[in-house]
């Protein structure tokens, strides 16, 4: 419990017809959230992954207080958040520590300068000047920005854009940092930068990144794998684990790497090859060693 | 007979300012009918305006764009007619979504090209057929869908106008692996049975390998290699070199390859790569 | 291309006129606005000219751009200098007379000082403000002004927020138009051919989509400042904070000096101002 940053304990939540939070459990309505438990130790690389409307965003909203769960309780670095007596001060301080990043990277830049919009949040927590200054400096070096300081966000590309954003919450100095579908509107390039910047943040600062995706690629790059179905945790566990269960994913409208479909289908078919390799290096290992045997049925 | 062929065709952005950028450099292609063509490349390299330049969006400074034959600016006042011909899906298309109910917008192209009510609502049954809108959705309002089922609707209502051409830009972008599969085989469905020519522009190798018939690479606002799925993703140095991904697996089917096991066939899906393993073992499994 | 469209007009540079405050240079501007008001005598609008020419030259600003940006209003100051030639009666006989047309010295004399005054009217504010001050400084420069309003309970941050939101937004939405009217095209939309109403009628398809975008645009960025703790001006910094240097206080200076001069003018008793302006204005006009 002491070194987890954020825990969950039988989270549901239900949307009404305005897309706002209600009261009661309604029948007529499926939850968008329904019982999940979950512990996420600090310094944890989580992937979260389900298809479009799975409940993978509401899920990500509720940790930040963005939502608020109709049942449950939410945990922060030890703090129930759900709690009544939670106070706003509390809340935002709440909001510092689980830094969200969006889909959209038009859609959460707010100044018409990249070190402006940077120091958007810093401003918001009151910082002194010089200490904004620091961070908002420090967190464009970070995502490799610091020459485009003074430029227009409108005339960056969307993986630049992304970069500023995820600077706007470095600058922020969270402790999580939620990745809601940040690679989905992104060409190739943009995608690689990003998830570079996401994994640097996870290894040399410490930092708790959840990225909620359906990339399977960037999934299998994370420690430990999340999967979310019609508003239910299905599946938690490492991504040899998750991936190997192919058959199952693609039951959930989910897929494989390619490689591991590939040994799936083929130890389906009697060959003798391990169903849990993910990597490109261990699949071509795997394949190899099955060629190399000229092909010895199991 | 190759329906659609652009010829030397240039472009500049900004032309005559000092911003002025060449975007396309004498490109030539030409795209066949009834195959599925994909066009791959980075941001930047040129296929977004060439896309624009195939239904008249924007017209070549040099060059020519021809369908069947003839060029499509021949009549510049008819230039309407021809983007029903050459039906273009943009990126994102559901943002293009206005009317009250879903039928209404897939009817939208139908009624400007003036067709009868009894002929539009004949197209609007049939494009939604291909694009999986049950008739319940179709009263619907487009706004109540969800995002997968928005893209089909918008899909739909270019498919209504029937153009000999259908060319889509990233169809699939944004979406879980399944809806990925449903709308990109409804669309390979659509063209085995219509016999049209489709293009389709995508960052996904993997679904380009899949899909694809003939794929034209493009770089640096020129054609860099055109040919068949085969021809392109057997040389993988080639598309790596110019800062292109290829599938994973073909990835791992060329190293296997380079040590000396002698795989052949499609490899660069998992279906090829799996029955040339097989092929090679000398089996058909069990 | 509408997203060619370059913003606002402010030309980024080192001039002595960018480096001032945009605070400076708003008072400055009401300062001068009110000059050129109070400017009725040839002496004062000689005085005018002198002041609009420093900041011009102090600006760095090229001749070339200062004439484009009197170009759209060129028609606007020969009907109106028209109008103020044909229609002022003075006591003298008419210079020209033409049927019912006749033209009065007084007359010209007006349309002339009349079009001197908006030019020299856009020209100073352009140079003081638009040209020189990129719209994110001149945001800060109105908050920080009207920041006193606040006690009375006056939203000014929400107002400047507000200003810096659309700022950031109008590039994005032009693109927006254009993807949305280009796919529109693509499906047999015509928005430039066809009578009034029916041209009316096309843009439905155009301003539904960029509304619903738009909203969907703004309950996006108000989850995403949410999460980036923005709780309105509350316990707010600032990065950049505005503060005055000591040649803010010398144009500040001028500026009072400036204003002054041109109150000291108007106040000149009318037969010695009068008198000036007319032996001035015939050796300008008459005499040559």
């Amino acid at each position: 419990m002491e070194n987890c940053i954020i825990k969950n304990e039988n989270l549901s939540f239900v949307y009404d017809d305005e897309g706002t939070s209600v009261s009661a459990v309604s029948a007529v309505i499926p939850p968008a959230l329904d019982d999940v438990t979950v512990s996420i130790k600090k310094g944890e690389y989580i992937a979260v992954l389900g298809h479009n409307g799975s409940g993978k965003s509401t899920f990500a909203k509720l940790l930040n207080m963005i939502l608020k769960p109709i049942n449950g309780r939410v945990y922060i670095d030890g703090k129930d958040i759900t709690c009544e007596e939670f106070t706003e001060d509390e809340m935002f301080e709440v909001r510092s520590k689980v830094g969200m990043v969006f889909q959209n990277p038009d859609n959460q830049l707010v100044a018409t300068v990249v070190e402006e919009d940077v120091a958007f949040g810093p401003e918001n927590l009151g910082l002194p000047r010089a200490e904004i200054r620091k961070r908002v400096d420090e967190a464009l070096d970070v995502v490799g920005m610091a020459e485009y300081a003074n430029h227009a966000p409108h005339k960056l590309s969307g993986g630049q854009k992304q970069r500023v954003a995820i600077a706007g919450i470095i600058a922020m100095k969270p402790k999580v940092i939620i990745f809601d579908e940040s690679t989905a509107m992104l060409d190739p390039l943009g995608r690689r930068e990003v998830l570079e910047i996401m994994e640097k943040l996870n290894r040399e600062d410490n930092i708790t990144v959840i990225n909620i995706t359906h990339y399977m690629e960037e999934a299998a790059r994370a420690d430990r794998v999340l999967i979310i179905n019609d508003g239910k945790l299905l599946l938690d566990g490492s991504p040899r684990e998750i991936f190997s269960k192919v058959d199952f994913l693609h039951s959930i409208g989910l897929e494989s790497p390619q490689g591991t479909e590939l040994l799936f289908e083929l130890s389906s078919l009697g060959y003798d090859v391990p169903t849990d390799a993910i990597s490109e290096d261990e699949c071509y290992d795997a394949l190899k060693t099955l060629l190399g045997k000229g092909g010895k049925l199991a | 007979m190759n329906k659609l062929e652009i010829r030397n065709v240039s472009f500049i952005y900004g032309k005559g300012t000092p911003f002025e950028r060449r975007a396309l450099d004498d490109v030539s292609v030409s795209f066949e009918s009834g195959k599925i063509t994909g066009l791959i490349g980075h941001t930047g390299s040129g296929k977004s305006t060439l896309v624009n330049l195939l239904n008249g969006l924007y017209k070549p400074h040099g060059g020519e764009v021809l369908l069947d034959g003839v060029s499509i600016w021949d009549k510049p006042s008819e230039i309407s007619k021809i983007r029903y011909r050459v039906g273009l899906v943009m990126q994102y298309p559901e943002y293009q979504l206005f009317d009250e109910t879903v039928r209404g917008d897939i009817g939208f192209a139908p009624r400007n090209q003036g067709l009868s009510e009894s002929e539009i609502s004949e197209r609007v049954a049939e494009a939604a057929k291909f694009t999986g809108i049950t008739d319940e959705m179709l009263d619907k309002s487009p706004f109540e869908l969800s995002g997968g089922q928005k893209r089909r609707v918008a899909i739909a209502g270019i498919l209504a106008m029937k153009p000999d051409v259908l060319v889509l830009d990233e169809p699939a972008a944004g979406l879980d692996p399944r809806g990925r599969r449903e709308i990109l085989g409804g669309l390979s469905e659509y063209v085995k049975q219509s016999g049209i020519t489709l293009i389709l522009v995508s960052h996904s190798m993997e679904d380009m390998a899949y899909y694809c018939d003939n794929v034209v690479v493009m770089s640096d606002s020129k054609i860099y290699k055109a040919g068949t799925v085969d021809e392109i993703f057997s040389s993988a140095e080639e598309l790596e070199k110019i800062g292109l991904d290829v599938p994973v697996i073909s990835k791992i089917a060329a190293r296997l390859k380079a040590d000396g096991f002698n795989l052949d066939g499609k490899l660069y899906t998992v279906e090829g790569v799996k029955d040339a393993i097989i092929k090679y073992l000398g089996g058909s499994g069990r | 291309m509408i997203s060619d469209i370059t913003l606002g007009q402010f030309f980024p540079g080192n001039s002595p006129i960018h480096k001032l405050d945009p605070r400076t240079k708003l008072l400055l501007t009401v300062a001068f606005i009110v000059a050129v008001f109070l400017a009725n005598s040839p002496l004062a609008f000689f005085s005018l000219f002198l002041a609009v020419l420093t900041l011009v030259l102090a600006s760095q600003i090229s001749f070339k751009v200062i004439l484009k940006g009197i170009k759209p209003i060129i028609y606007v100051l020969i009907f109106t200098a028209l109008i103020n030639i044909f229609m002022t009666r003075g006591e003298g006989e008419p210079l020209i007379s033409f049927y019912i047309i006749k033209i009065y010295k007084e007359g010209i004399i007006r349309a002339f000082f009349m079009a001197f005054r908006v030019i020299l009217l856009i020209i100073g504010t352009s140079v003081l403000l638009t040209y020189t001050t990129s719209p994110i400084s001149l945001t800060d420069g109105i908050e920080s002004l009207l920041s006193p309003l606040k006690k009375i309970g006056v939203p000014v941050h929400v107002f400047a927020m507000m200003m810096t939101i659309a700022l950031r937004f109008i590039p994005t939405l032009i693109e927006e138009t254009e993807k949305i009217m280009n796919a529109q095209k693509s499906r047999g939309a015509d928005f430039s051919s066809g009578s009034l109403i029916k041209r009316a009628k096309a843009l439905i398809p155009l301003l539904i989509p960029l509304f619903v975008s738009s909203f969907k645009r703004a309950d996006e960025l108000a989850i995403a400042m949410e999460c980036r703790c923005y709780r309105g001006d509350k316990n707010r910094t600032k990065l950049v904070k505005l503060s005055y240097k000591p040649k803010d206080f010398l144009w500040f200076a001028f500026g009072i000096l400036f204003i002054s001069l041109m109150i000291a003018l108007r106040i000149i008793p009318q037969h010695i101002s009068g008198s000036i302006s007319e032996e001035l204005f015939n050796f300008l006009f008459f005499k040559i």
